[in-house]
């Protein structure tokens, strides 16, 4: 077993479970998405992206990529709640919220294919 | 095609008389790449783990601040968002601290943002402290100069000298070709040779890298496999390496001009397994120059000034004994190699060597020639010539001065090896000087500047020593002791577009056209060395030299004679004032008006 391989699955894991966390209920309803999960997603994903840094493989660079579209999405929705909580007049109501939702929706996409990214690299992996 | 502006149209326009090269689809500066954009790599894998402790910490941070109950400024309940306990966060880690905001703080939150404060320090000292600690990293450093190598290289659009081996040849090459113009890219295995490029006053830009030459893949980074890739010189005090850069350039870029620095005939033979580099021994070149020397004087003079390169002075022409018998000290290779050309020349030679290697010829004296004893068994009186051939200047110079003290009349060469030396070798005032790093330099600028000058100084000895003293007389009347720009001019319609009517005359007189276009009384400050028609070449024509179309010509003299020159090949009008005398018009409505008979340097 190696610790590293552990970590890295875990972490990739971990951010796209908490993306759908976040993404899974009624996609207008502020009460069904909880602001603390989507930070959670957004520093796990943070941090699986770092994990990815400096792989020199074609499925490490895919790895990179999807983690960064992953960031950029998450991030995204990010500043729209902010947006819709601290500027709008019109406060956090059921369009802010499906668009921060809509946001995070494509980030897990992005996550998914990290994670079957992450399941074709250990079935291609024959000595283990 | 008179007008200037016509040949710029034409030149921008037409096709070229000089096809472009052709992109070589050699992959071999892909592994050097490569293994650049590795330690890019390897760079990253390093910044991971302070990178995730700084988002950590970070995330934390933020997160029990957004926890931590708080009050607003009526007193109420109340809980920091996400943005202020980032935007809190931000400026606290940074050290800025802008205070407590949007309310003042409550006690549980002072306590924890006592805590994120050391935290936060931390993780960034320790980010910020492993990424400048990765940019003073050697080989990060290696692997960003190699990209900016490659990006240089890669952009260049001109021709350019691939020189492998930046020791003290290469840096007098490096000069001479940068007078004329042209660009090299420079590869040393020595860092500060490469270092000291930066304080080499080029006029152009030189790219140069740290690398060792015998690796191909430095070599096509280099520009080996770049179109514009005119010639490879290996210049390193290292054989094998040299050999290796010979071996790289003619297996993976054939037809490139090679020429390589050797000092030994086995190492020329091998090279010369690969194709045709061409070899410059300067053992034998210097060997080869005191054979002429003693021959022709002049010859030899005229030869050492050409191949000088611009601003060369003109030297004391010597007169070396062409009866008699010499006395070398020392028989390594440059011993060797003088001692053959000596009594190929008919002259006796005594060698004197502590352990002389192939020591079955006669006349060698065994012993160090830096002891009295040995030098006076010697016969010095009776000797005309003295060679200090010794692979140590300060043996040398005291071999000079030893032998000076016994028969001041003799003619001395001595071998300088150090650049540092050559003050002391200046002060000894001898008679022929031999500094083998000059003597590559010069043979390989006289190789390459131009293929005229290569040829002029291939013909120029059998033509006898007063004919060159002569061309030496006419060349410093024309530009003084100081040689001055030499350069080539083609009479096609591209470079002498003026001249198409006037050369198919059959009366086009060289003479006639080295007049100033100010005043045609006055003689242009240039002299023509060598005139090249098809395959034949004319050394030094003089003023009745008929000239034809499409003739190569090679000339020596004034920066302000080249313009001019280039002037009267290409405007009709000065071609015509320089030619007969007359001011005709250059423009074309002029010209209608004028009622003057027809130029007769038009069609």
């Amino acid at each position: 077993m190696n610790l590293e391989k552990v970590v890295f699955g875990f972490f990739v894991v971990l951010a796209a479970t908490l993306n759908f966390g976040f993404f899974i209920g009624d996609i207008s309803d502020p009460s069904l998405h909880n602001p603390y999960e989507l930070f959670a997603a957004v520093v796990v994903n943070l941090i699986a992206t770092v994990l990815k840094f400096g792989d020199r493989t074609q499925i490490g660079a895919v790895h990179l990529a999807t983690s960064l579209v992953a960031d950029l999405q998450l991030i995204g929705a990010s500043l729209v709640l902010g947006y819709a909580v601290y500027v709008s007049s019109a406060g956090l109501n059921a369009d802010w919220t499906a668009s921060v939702v809509s946001l995070s929706g494509g980030a897990l996409l992005a996550n998914v294919v990290s994670v079957v990214l992450l399941v074709i690299e250990t079935v291609s992996f024959h000595r283990g | 095609m008179g007008n200037p502006l016509l040949t710029f149209w034409a030149n921008l326009f037409e096709r070229r008389e000089e096809p472009r090269p052709r992109r070589t689809a050699l992959r071999v500066a892909a592994a050097s790449a490569a293994q650049a954009s590795a330690t890019i790599f390897l760079i990253m894998r390093r910044m991971r783990a302070p990178l995730i402790v700084l988002i950590a910490i970070f995330a934390v941070s933020v997160l029990g601040l957004t926890l931590i109950p708080g009050q607003d400024d009526a007193g109420r309940p109340w809980r920091m968002g996400f943005f202020d306990a980032f935007y809190v966060m931000s400026y606290t880690a940074s050290t800025i601290g802008f205070g407590e905001i949007p309310y003042p703080f409550t006690y549980s939150q002072r306590m924890w943002v006592t805590v994120s404060i050391y935290l936060t320090v931390i993780g960034w000292a320790y980010a910020i402290g492993s990424l400048l600690s990765l940019v003073q990293d050697r080989a990060f450093r290696q692997a960003l100069a190699l990209q900016h190598f490659t990006r240089k290289v890669a952009r260049l659009r001109e021709p350019f000298l691939l020189i492998a081996g930046y020791g003290r040849t290469g840096e007098l090459l490096g000069h001479s070709i940068d007078a004329l113009g042209r660009r090299f890219v420079v590869l040393d295995i020595d860092g500060e040779r490469i270092d000291s490029l930066e304080l080499d006053s080029y006029h152009a830009d030189v790219p140069g890298l740290t690398a060792d030459a015998r690796d191909p893949g430095h070599l096509a980074v280099a520009g080996l496999d770049h179109p514009w890739c005119e010639a490879v010189v290996a210049l390193t005090d290292d054989e094998e390496a040299n050999l290796a850069v010979v071996m790289a350039a003619e297996l993976l870029r054939p037809g490139v001009p090679v020429i390589a620095r050797v000092t030994s005939r086995t190492l020329a033979e091998r090279m010369q397994a690969f194709g045709e580099p061409s070899t410059v021994n300067p053992f034998d070149r210097f060997g080869d120059h005191l054979r002429l020397a003693l021959k022709a004087p002049a010859s030899y003079q005229l030869l050492t000034w050409l191949e000088s390169g611009p601003g060369a002075e003109l030297e004391r022409r010597g007169t070396p004994p062409r009866s008699g018998r010499w006395v070398i000290c020392g028989y390594g290779r440059l011993g060797h190699e003088l001692t053959s050309d000596l009594r190929a020349e008919g002259l006796e030679v005594t060698v004197v060597d502590p352990n002389p290697a192939g020591a079955a010829d006669h006349g060698v004296l065994v012993g160090d020639g830096s002891d009295p004893w040995v030098l006076a068994q010697a016969d010095l009186d009776a000797a005309v010539g003295f060679v200090a051939g010794t692979d140590n200047d300060t043996t040398n110079l005291s071999l000079v001065a030893s032998a000076r003290r016994s028969n001041p009349s003799l003619f001395i060469c001595a071998r300088q090896n150090r650049a540092a030396s050559a003050p002391l070798f200046a002060a000894m005032d001898i008679d022929a000087r031999l500094v083998p790093s000059e003597v590559v330099a010069h043979e390989v600028y006289a190789q390459l500047s131009t293929p005229l000058l290569w040829r002029f100084l291939k013909e120029m000895p059998g033509q006898g020593n007063d004919w060159a003293a002569e061309l030496t007389d006419r060349l410093t009347a024309v530009c003084g002791r100081h040689l001055q720009a030499l350069w080539k001019v083609r009479l096609n319609a591209a470079e002498a577009p003026a001249l198409g009517a006037w050369l198919a005359s059959g009366e086009a007189r060289l003479g006639e056209l080295m007049r100033n276009p100010e005043d045609r009384d006055q003689p242009l400050h240039a002299v023509a060395l060598l005139v090249l028609r098809g395959g034949s070449a004319t050394l030094a024509p003089g003023g009745d030299f008929v000239l034809a179309p499409d003739d190569e010509l090679l000339l020596a003299g004034w920066p302000a004679a080249r313009r001019a020159l280039g002037i009267t090949l290409v405007v009709d009008a000065v071609l015509e004032y320089v030619v007969s005398g007359r001011r005709v018009p250059s423009s074309w409505i002029w010209r209608r008006l004028s009622r003057r008979p027809r130029p007769v340097t038009s069609p």
